[in-house]
C-alpha cells in the first residue's frame, strides 16, 4: 500500500508542491474577496477557467503555435512565456472585475443578504462556463508546447522537470509580490482597513468601489497566473475544468484560514501534497474523499483553519 | 392611509389570509390545493415543454425540487445555517429504495420510513461534529460530506458503482389510482401529499419552541446561547428535519426514475436546491415553492433554445438576484431586520 | 416603489425572452415528412460527444434527403445530458410525442437504462451508437434492453480482450497496469480488459488506478506506474483525459507502451497530445476517415466541421432509421419489426444484422496505432 509513496516519494513531492503553488494562487482569488467581502467568490473558478484560455490564445492564435511546432528556445520563449502569463492575468483580472461589476456591487451597495450574493455569483459562474461552452463547441482544447520539458536533474530518483521548477519559481514569486502590495503598498492599507472594519474605513476616507473592484482586480491577477502555470504544466483546458480546480483552492483556503492571504499559501501547498500522497497511498478515486475528510478534521480542531483568520482577529 | 404595495406580493398574500376568517382560509385552501392538483390536465397550454413529458416535469424536476427546497429551507431559511451538500440526504433515501425495493421485496411506503430514518441518521452523524461551524466553514464542511457520499457510492461494489441500480420497483397501487410511465399523474398527486405534510411540519414547529429558538440562532447565535437556548440541539434538529425531508425525497424519486448512479447526485443538485430557495424567497415556504417550480420548470420549457439554454439559466438567477434580493416572494419584513448582522457570523 | 417595478420588469422581460420563442416547423404539401430523434448529451460537460454523433445523424439525413426529394426528416434533438436523471424526464416526452418514428440513441449506457421503460412501453425502436455495456443486451440482468434496444457498437467484453490484445502484441511478457476515469463507461471495461489479460500468453497484471475524469493531474498514477515497473498502460476512458495523461507519461520519462479503447479513439487524441502520442494503440470501429478520406472532405463540406467520435456508428444507426422510412415503415411497430429484421451493409463495409438481443453480428474492433500525428487502421485485432 505504501510502496508507491516509498519508491516515488519525492517525484510525487515535487508535482504536490507544484499543483499546490497553482491551488495558492487560486485560492487567493478567495481568500481575498472573502477578507474584504466576507463572501465566497463563487465565480472564481470561471475566473480561473478564462484564465486558462488567455495563454492558449496568446500561443496559439497571436504567436501562432501549433501542436506540432518545435518548443520556443532563447529569447522568443521568455517573450511568449511572458506574454501568455500577462494575457493570462490580463484575462481574468477583467473577467474578475465584470463578475463583480455584474453579480456583486448592486448587492452590496444595498446591503442585502449574503445567500442573494452567493446565488448571483452562482449564476454568474454558470453564465460564463457556457459562454465559453458555446465557444469552443464544448470541445477540449490543447495548448501547443512552447516550453520543452527538459529533465534538468535527477534527485534522489525524482526527475526536477523545467516547467516544474519554472512554476515552483514563478508562483512563489508572483505570490510573494502580491503579498507585499497587500502589506505595504496604500491600497494594501486600505483593503486590509475594508476588511477589518468597513464604516470606519469608509469614514477615513477610503474609496470603497475603488478598494473592492482593486480586490477583484488582485484576485483575479493570481487566478490568472494560476491559469497561466496550468496550461504550461498539464497543456490542455476545457470549459469545465474550473470546478474542480476551483474546489480544491477553495478547500485549500479554508484549511489555510479564509480571509488569510499566507493561510491561503500553506492551506494550497498542503492541499497539493495531501492529493498526490492520498492518491498514491490510497488510489486516486479516494482522493477527494482524503482531502474532505481531513478538511473536517481540521476544522473540528481549529475551527478557523489551520492558520486562523488573520484578519478576523484585528477586526473589531 | 396606509397605500397598498401590490408589488410586494408576499404581504399582499399575507394580508388576506389575516383577514379572513376560519371558513374561509378553509375555502382558499381546499380551491388552491384542488387547483394545484389539476395542474397534470393542463398539458396542452401554453404551459407544455418540448421533448420532455409535461407531467413527468411536473413531478421531476417540480416536484421534487419543491420537496427538497422546503426541507432545505428548514436549515438554509428557518435557522440560517448554509448547506451545501443536501444531496447527501437525497442519495441515501434513493439508495435506501434501490437496495432495498430490489433485494427485500418491500414495497415504497414500507421503504419510505427506512429511507427517511437513514437520511436523518446521516444528519445526526454529519450534525454533530460539524454544527459548532459557523458560517461559510459550514458550507464547504457539509458540500465535503454530499461529495463524500456520492464518491463512496461510487466506488463501492455494494452500490453497483458507476453502473448504478435498475429496476427499482414502482410504488404499489393505491385503491383504484394506478402508477404509470407514461401518465404519471399519480405520482405529482403523492408528491403533493408529501408537500403538504413537510408545509404542515414546518408551520406546526415554525410556531412552536423550536421553530423561535431557529429564528433566534439565525438572528443572532451568540445571543440565542446566552438566553439559554441549547444551539446546538436545535441546529441538529434542524438539519435532521430537513435531512428527512431530502430522504423521503429520494425514496419517492428512485421509485418514480426506476434507475438511479451517482452521477445523478453531484454537487450541482445541491446548488440547484439552494438556488431554489434563495431565487424564490429564502425563509418564507411559498417563495420556495415559487423558486422551486421556476426553476424546476424553466430549464426544461425552454429546451427549445437548447444550446443556450443554461446560458439563459444562469443570466435568469443574476437579474433576479439583482433586482429581487430577497427572493420573488420574500419573508415578513419583520423577519429580516437583522441581516447585517449576519455579515459578522 | 420605482426599483421594485424596474425589478419586476426585468423578470417580466427576461420571462418574455424566454418563452417568446417557440416556432412552428410549416410542413410543405407536396413532400412528406418522418420525424426521428437523436438522444445523447448535447449540453453540459459530455456535450462534445453528443454533438458529434449528432453531427453525423444530421450528415445522414442530408444524404438521405438528397436522394429522396420527396421526403423531408425531420431531427429531434433529445439532450440528456448524459444524465440518468436528465434522461428520466425527456424520455416520457419523446415516447408521447407521437411523431417520433425512431431514436438514434441514446448515447450512454446509464441514460439508456433510465429511458428503456418509457421506449418499451411504446415500442420505440432504440439504436444507440455508443451505449457499449455489457448488460443492456443480457436478457438476464435488470438493465436488459429487448426487444426495443439495438446497438451497432461492440460491447465491453468483445472489446476489452481485443484491447488487451492489442495493447500487449509484440512486447513480451507485458507488465500490464490497467487504470479508468471511474465513469459508468470505463469501470466495467476495465473489467473486460483484466479479464481478458488472463488469456494473453506471458501477460501479467501489476497495478490499477481509477482516476476521476475531472483530474489533469496524473502524477500519482505515474507515480504507481514506475513503482509497478509496467511495460504497458492501459486507459480505459476518453480522448481528452488520455491526451493529458500520455503527455505527462511522456515527460516523466516512461516508455511504457500506452494502450486506449474505443472512448480515446479519436483523431483529436494525437492532435491534443502531439508527439506523445506517437506509437499509442487504440481499439476502435473506424471513423468516417478510417473508411475514406473522401467521405470525411464530403462531410467536412456539408457539415462545417471535422466528423468526432462515434460517427461511423451513429451514421449507421440513422440509415437503418432512414431505410425504414423509405420502406414505408411510418409507425412505431413496423420501424422495430424492420430494424429487427433488418440485414444491410455499414458503411465501414460489415454486414449488420441484430441478434435477438439487439447486438450486432460483427462486433469486430479494429486496432489503429498513431504514427505521424494520425490513428492509423493496422487491420482487424484477431
Amino acid at each position: 500500500m505504501f510502496a508507491v509513496l516509498i519508491d516515488q516519494f519525492w517525484s510525487l513531492t515535487i508535482a504536490g508542491v507544484a499543483l499546490g503553488f497553482i491551488y495558492v494562487l487560486i485560492s487567493l482569488g478567495y481568500t481575498m474577496v472573502y477578507g474584504v467581502l466576507r463572501m465566497i467568490n463563487f465565480a472564481n473558478s470561471e475566473i480561473f477557467m478564462w484564465g486558462t484560455f488567455g495563454t492558449v490564445i496568446t500561443s496559439r492564435d497571436i504567436f501562432n503555435y501549433t501542436q506540432t511546432s518545435e518548443p520556443a528556445t532563447g529569447g522568443k520563449l521568455a517573450l511568449v512565456l511572458v506574454s501568455s502569463l500577462l494575457m493570462s492575468m490580463l484575462v481574468a483580472g477583467l473577467t474578475a472585475i465584470f463578475v463583480e461589476l455584474v453579480a456583486y456591487r448592486r448587492l452590496r451597495m444595498k446591503g442585502t443578504n449574503r445567500l442573494a450574493t452567493l446565488i448571483s455569483a452562482i449564476g454568474i459562474s454558470i453564465a460564463l462556463q457556457e459562454v465559453m461552452r458555446l465557444l469552443t463547441d464544448s470541445r477540449p482544447v490543447g495548448s501547443p508546447r512552447i516550453l520543452e520539458k527538459i529533465i534538468l536533474t535527477e534527485v534522489w530518483g525524482a526527475n526536477i522537470r523545467l516547467d516544474t521548477v519554472i512554476t515552483i519559481i514563478a508562483a512563489a514569486l508572483i505570490f510573494f509580490v502580491l503579498e507585499r502590495f497587500i502589506k505595504l503598498s496604500r491600497m494594501g492599507k486600505a483593503i486590509r482597513a475594508v476588511s477589518m472594519n468597513e464604516d470606519a474605513a469608509k469614514l477615513m476616507g477610503v474609496n470603497l468601489n475603488r478598494v473592492i473592484t482593486t480586490t477583484f482586480l488582485v484576485g483575479g491577477l493570481a487566478t490568472g497566473a494560476a491559469g497561466f502555470f496550468y496550461i504550461t504544466v498539464f497543456e490542455y483546458t476545457k470549459f469545465n475544468i474550473g470546478f474542480t480546480m476551483g474546489m480544491a483552492a477553495f478547500t485549500a483556503a479554508v484549511l489555510g484560514g479564509i480571509g488569510n492571504i499566507r493561510g491561503a499559501f500553506y492551506g494550497g501547498l498542503s492541499l497539493g501534497l495531501l492529493e498526490v500522497y492520498a492518491s498514491a497511498v490510497l488510489g486516486t478515486q479516494w482522493k477527494a474523499v482524503t482531502v474532505f475528510i481531513v478538511l473536517v478534521l481540521v476544522l473540528l480542531f481549529k475551527p478557523n483553519g489551520l492558520f486562523g483568520e488573520a484578519v478576523q482577529t484585528t477586526r473589531a | 392611509m396606509k397605500i397598498r404595495n401590490y408589488w410586494n406580493l408576499r404581504d399582499w398574500g399575507a394580508d388576506i389570509w389575516e383577514r379572513a376568517n376560519r371558513p374561509k382560509r378553509v375555502a382558499i385552501a381546499v380551491t388552491s390545493i384542488i387547483l394545484v392538483a389539476h395542474l397534470p390536465f393542463a398539458g396542452a397550454s401554453f404551459l407544455a415543454t418540448p421533448i420532455a413529458a409535461y407531467d413527468a416535469v411536473l413531478v421531476y424536476p417540480v416536484g421534487i425540487f419543491v420537496l427538497m427546497a422546503l426541507g432545505l429551507n428548514i436549515v438554509v431559511g428557518k435557522s440560517g445555517m448554509l448547506d451545501l451538500g443536501y444531496v447527501a440526504f437525497f442519495a441515501i433515501g434513493a439508495y435506501t429504495m434501490a437496495i432495498m425495493g430490489t433485494t427485500t421485496g418491500l414495497n415504497t411506503w414500507e421503504i419510505m420510513p427506512f429511507g427517511i430514518v437513514f437520511a436523518m441518521l446521516a444528519g445526526v452523524i454529519l450534525g454533530l461534529p460539524t454544527l459548532r461551524l459557523r458560517g461559510d466553514y459550514l458550507a464547504i464542511v457539509t458540500l465535503g460530506f454530499g461529495e463524500i457520499v456520492r464518491l463512496v457510492v461510487l466506488n463501492s461494489s455494494w452500490s453497483k458503482g458507476p453502473n448504478g441500480i435498475a429496476n427499482v420497483p414502482m410504488p404499489p397501487d393505491i385503491g383504484p389510482l394506478k402508477f404509470k410511465l407514461d401518465d404519471q399523474k399519480v405520482f405529482f398527486w403523492v408528491v403533493i401529499i408529501m408537500i403538504l405534510l413537510t408545509i404542515w411540519m414546518i408551520r406546526r414547529l415554525s410556531v412552536r419552541r423550536p421553530g423561535r429558538a431557529w429564528e433566534a440562532i439565525r438572528q443572532d447565535e451568540d445571543a440565542a446561547e446566552l438566553m439559554g437556548i441549547a444551539t446546538l440541539k436545535y441546529k441538529i434538529w434542524s438539519f435532521t428535519l430537513g435531512a428527512a425531508v431530502g430522504g423521503a425525497a429520494g425514496v419517492l424519486y428512485a421509485s418514480k426514475n426506476l434507475f438511479i448512479a451517482p452521477e445523478m447526485f453531484t454537487l450541482n443538485v445541491s446548488i440547484l436546491i439552494l438556488a431554489c430557495v434563495v431565487f424564490g424567497g429564502i425563509g418564507n415556504i411559498w417563495g420556495v415553492i415559487v423558486g422551486a417550480t421556476i426553476l424546476g420548470y424553466l430549464p426544461d420549457r425552454i429546451r427549445f433554445i437548447s444550446d443556450a439554454r443554461l446560458l439563459v439559466f444562469g443570466i435568469v438567477l443574476v437579474v433576479v438576484m439583482n433586482f429581487r434580493p430577497d427572493g420573488l416572494l420574500p419573508r415578513k419584513k419583520r423577519e429580516k431586520a437583522i441581516v447585517k448582522k449576519e455579515v459578522n457570523a | 416603489m420605482n426599483k421594485k417595478i424596474k425589478g419586476s420588469l426585468a423578470v417580466v422581460t427576461a420571462a418574455a425572452v424566454a418563452f417568446g420563442l417557440s416556432s412552428v416547423p410549416a410542413a410543405s404539401a407536396a413532400v412528406k415528412t418522418y420525424t426521428i430523434g437523436y438522444q445523447g448529451p448535447l449540453s453540459g460537460g459530455e456535450a462534445s460527444t453528443g454533438i458529434d454523433e449528432q453531427n453525423a445523424v444530421k450528415y445522414a439525413i442530408k444524404l438521405f434527403e438528397a436522394k429522396n426529394k420527396n421526403i423531408k426528416i425531420k431531427l429531434v434533438s433529445i439532450d440528456d445530458q448524459g444524465d440518468p436523471a436528465v434522461a428520466g424526464t425527456v424520455a416520457p416526452g419523446v415516447a408521447s410525442n407521437k411523431s417520433v418514428l425512431g431514436v438514434v440513441g441514446p448515447a450512454y449506457s446509464g441514460a439508456t437504462i433510465a429511458s428503456l421503460p418509457y421506449y418499451k412501453s411504446v415500442n420505440m425502436a432504440l439504436i444507440s451508437p455508443s451505449a457499449t455495456r455489457v448488460s443492456l443486451t443480457d436478457p438476464t440482468s435488470p438493465d436488459f434492453g429487448g426487444p426495443i434496444f439495438h446497438r451497432v457498437v461492440g460491447k465491453d467484453d468483445l472489446q476489452g480482450p481485443a484491447l488487451a490484445k492489442y495493447a500487449t502484441a509484440g512486447v513480451k511478457d507485458a507488465k500490464v497496469f490497467v487504470f479508468d476515469d471511474q465513469s459508468a463507461y470505463a469501470v466495467p471495461l476495465r473489467g473486460y480488459v483484466e479479464g481478458g489479460l488472463k488469456k494473453v500468453a506471458g501477460a501479467t497484471l501489476v497495478g490499477g488506478d481509477s482516476v476521476p475524469n475531472t483530474t489533469t493531474d496524473f502524477s500519482p498514477t505515474i507515480a504507481k506506474i514506475k513503482t509497478s515497473g509496467a511495460t504497458v498502460v492501459i486507459y480505459t476512458g476518453y480522448y481528452s483525459q488520455a491526451a493529458v495523461f500520455i503527455k505527462q507519461l511522456r515527460d516523466s520519462g516512461s516508455k511504457a507502451v500506452f494502450a486506449g479503447g474505443d472512448g480515446v479513439f479519436n483523431q483529436e487524441f494525437p492532435k491534443l497530445a502531439g508527439a506523445a502520442a506517437e506509437g499509442s494503440k487504440v481499439t476502435g470501429v473506424g471513423g468516417l476517415a478510417g473508411i475514406s478520406a473522401k467521405l470525411e472532405a464530403d462531410f467536412k463540406k456539408q457539415m462545417g466541421v471535422s466528423s468526432g467520435v462515434y460517427s461511423v456508428e451513429s451514421f449507421d444507426a440513422a440509415n437503418i432509421l432512414l431505410a425504414g422510412i423509405k420502406a414505408g415503415k411510418t409507425t412505431r411497430s413496423s420501424m422495430l419489426a424492420y430494424v429487427k429484421a433488418y440485414n444491410g451493409k455499414s458503411i465501414s463495409g460489415n454486414t449488420i444484422k441484430f441478434n435477438a438481443n439487439g447486438d450486432i453480428s460483427y462486433g469486430l474492433f479494429a486496432g489503429f496505432t498513431t504514427k505521424n500525428g494520425v490513428l492509423v487502421n493496422t487491420g482487424i485485432v484477431k
